[in-house]
């Protein structure tokens, strides 16, 4: 069964189509990482799903039902930590989670759900009083309550200190392992890398990748790109760097070698150059990295060509040696 | 479980807030100050508790501040946590969105009804502690009275509050509804029957029956009919058992009608 089944969604607002066509698939017991840049559609995605906003056109299935009619037995079973959300800030976060509980009527331990999220000393202070990272794990905590099969997680290290992070990081790596789904969004791809099975790269409203980590790591390949600047570029440096073991591809333009090469050889690249009879300038490398591809995906003018498009991304961090 | 789950918050929350201390406060301080002006002159005299409910608690209290206060407690009901997204933590439960309203509703209800029982009941105490006979039936039988009335007023106001989207609009909708009923009902009412008044003589009824069922539609004019029922023993026998009857229908109207009509807005609404 999917968890979450999404086929042709669009939702448009007034003046501004913020979803198109947009199919997903999230498989029960994975955990899916949704990203993309701030303003890309995903709030209005996870909108779509807890049937907050109704979608202008597509079908959507949430744990095998549909939200338009059964949101409420939907959200009975999932846990949801909302963006831009406010607490009550006369309650405390126990009372907080109380009525989580009371409100899916189930018997929860409310102290241990706390401790859990490293709330138990501020239990039981008004919610009012918490700081933003508080607030956060309080939300955490509300959606933990009553085990839910599915949990909705957006933006879910907004606002956290690295410590906050971590923990996080930790409790959706043991939620998935308890077998529940989780689908979560950011727009920090470091954040989902240690703990997806797949993720899903949206881009104002289009779902412009979507695969496994190791799967966009062989998109992005490991080669490493150098940039050589010479005092003049001869066929025989062209031709001698071309013989080094490793090199896929050598390019040249005015005084400058472009090398596509194994990342150990970046060295016998340079001797090769000074062996050929040129002197070297100055170089550059550049490591194709998987925030090179996501920033390819959400920022370049032609999504979804693959490498190509993240060696020519104009944001692409350079490394000075 | 889901309605009461939200209602119970919603009491917690509203209880908390600054203004029901204030509020008890200021019931308190009104139906004290009202007591003193009515105390018995000379050693023989009867304390007027029917003189202090009708004459002072009656139209100051009840139909001035009670239905005011029922438009504050419930204006922001919805609209308020949709502006300041805690309606997404409240919609992240599995709560549809009528437990919302009708929670909603409830929970606001209950805290408005704990602060005028609270705020009636505790001058009435000392009254009831002096020697001066003092009816404390009349008392208790009005107060339900002016909690049912304020009640009312949060139903009317939640009803606006989940219909719009903003605090603001649901403020001057709330207001809109105050000026309306407490202020301007008489003067729109009269204007309706004179612009009216050839087709209603075509219709089997009176213009006076007619000008008497608009008169009780009004809640406070119902709870008002009502509550004077009650001090003259003759709720629901007598000569205005109709009147009585109708007034009763058109607050038990007013406290699911918009509700339901903000709910059907609420449901269509993307938040």
């Amino acid at each position: 069964m999917t968890a979450i089944e999404l086929r042709g969604v669009r939702k448009e607002f007034p003046g501004v189509t913020a979803v198109r066509d947009l199919d997903l698939t999230v498989e029960t017991g994975e955990v899916y990482g949704f990203l993309g840049p701030n303003g890309a559609g995903k709030s209005t995605t996870i909108d779509v799903v807890l049937d907050l906003v109704r979608p202008t056109a597509g079908t959507v299935r949430v744990l095998g039902r549909d939200p338009a009619t059964e949101s409420v037995a939907i959200r009975r079973d999932t846990g949801v930590l909302p963006d831009g959300f406010s607490v009550y800030g006369r309650l405390s976060g126990r009372r907080h989670v109380q009525f989580a509980a009371d409100s899916k009527a189930v018997d929860a331990d409310v102290d241990a759900v706390l401790e859990r999220v490293g709330l138990a000393d501020a239990a039981d202070r008004a919610a009012g009083d918490y700081s933003k990272g508080m607030r956060q794990r309080l939300a955490l905590a509300m959606a933990l309550v009553g085990e839910p099969d599915l949990l909705i997680l957006d933006e879910p290290s907004a606002g956290l200190d690295p410590a906050g992070v971590v923990r996080m990081r930790e409790i959706v790596t043991a939620e998935a392992e308890r077998g529940a789904t989780v689908f979560f969004s950011s727009h920090v791809l470091g954040q989902v890398e240690a703990v997806c099975d797949r993720v899903g790269i949206l881009r104002a409203g289009e779902l412009v990748a979507e695969d496994s980590i190791e799967g966009l790591r062989e998109t992005v390949g490991d080669e490493a790109t150098l940039e050589v600047t010479v005092d003049v570029v001869t066929d025989a440096v062209q031709t001698a760097v071309s013989g080094v073991e490793g090199v896929s591809h050598v390019s040249a333009a005015d005084a400058t070698l472009t090398v596509n090469c194994a990342p150990a050889q970046k060295t016998a690249v340079i001797d090769a150059v000074e062996a050929a009879g040129a002197r070297v300038e100055d170089f550059h490398t550049r490591e194709a990295s998987l925030e090179d591809l996501f920033l390819a995906y959400t920022e370049g003018e032609t999504p979804g060509s693959g490498p190509d498009a993240s060696a020519t991304t104009a944001g692409s961090p350079e490394v000075s040696e | 479980m889901s309605l009461r789950a939200v209602a119970r918050k919603d009491f917690h929350d509203t209880v908390r807030s600054r203004g029901m201390v204030a509020l008890v406060g200021l019931f308190s301080l009104l139906v004290a100050l009202f007591a003193y002006v009515v105390r018995p002159q000379g050693a023989a005299g009867q304390f007027a508790t029917e003189l202090l409910l009708s004459a002072f608690v009656g139209p100051v209290l009840v139909t001035g501040l009670v239905p005011l206060v029922g438009v504050v407690v419930g204006y922001n009901a919805v609209s308020g946590e949709r502006e300041s997204g805690s309606l997404k933590l409240l919609l992240s439960l599995p709560h549809s969105r009528a437990d919302v309203v009708f929670g909603k509703v409830l929970g606001r209800s209950a805290a408005l009804v704990l602060a005028v029982f609270a705020g009636f009941l505790l001058p009435a105490t000392v009254l009831v502690a002096t020697p001066v006979p003092f009816n404390a039936g009349s008392f208790l039988g009005y107060t339900v009275f002016a909690a049912v009335l304020g009640a009312v007023f949060v139903s009317i106001a939640v009803g606006c509050s989940a219909a719009l989207a903003t605090r603001q609009r649901a403020l001057i909708a709330g207001i809109g509804i105050y000026v309306a009923f407490v202020l301007l009902w008489g003067f729109f009412t009269g204007r309706v029957l004179g612009a009216f008044q050839g087709p209603i003589e075509t219709l089997p009824v009176t213009v006076s029956s007619v000008r008497s069922f608009l008169d009780v539609a009004n809640p406070t004019t119902g709870v008002e009919v009502l509550a004077n029922g009650f001090l003259a023993d003759q709720l629901f026998t007598g000569d205005a058992v109709d009147r009585q009857v109708s007034a009763v229908s058109m607050l038990v109207f007013w406290a699911l009608a918009p509700p339901l009509a903000g709910l059907w807005a609420f449901d269509r609404a993307d938040l």
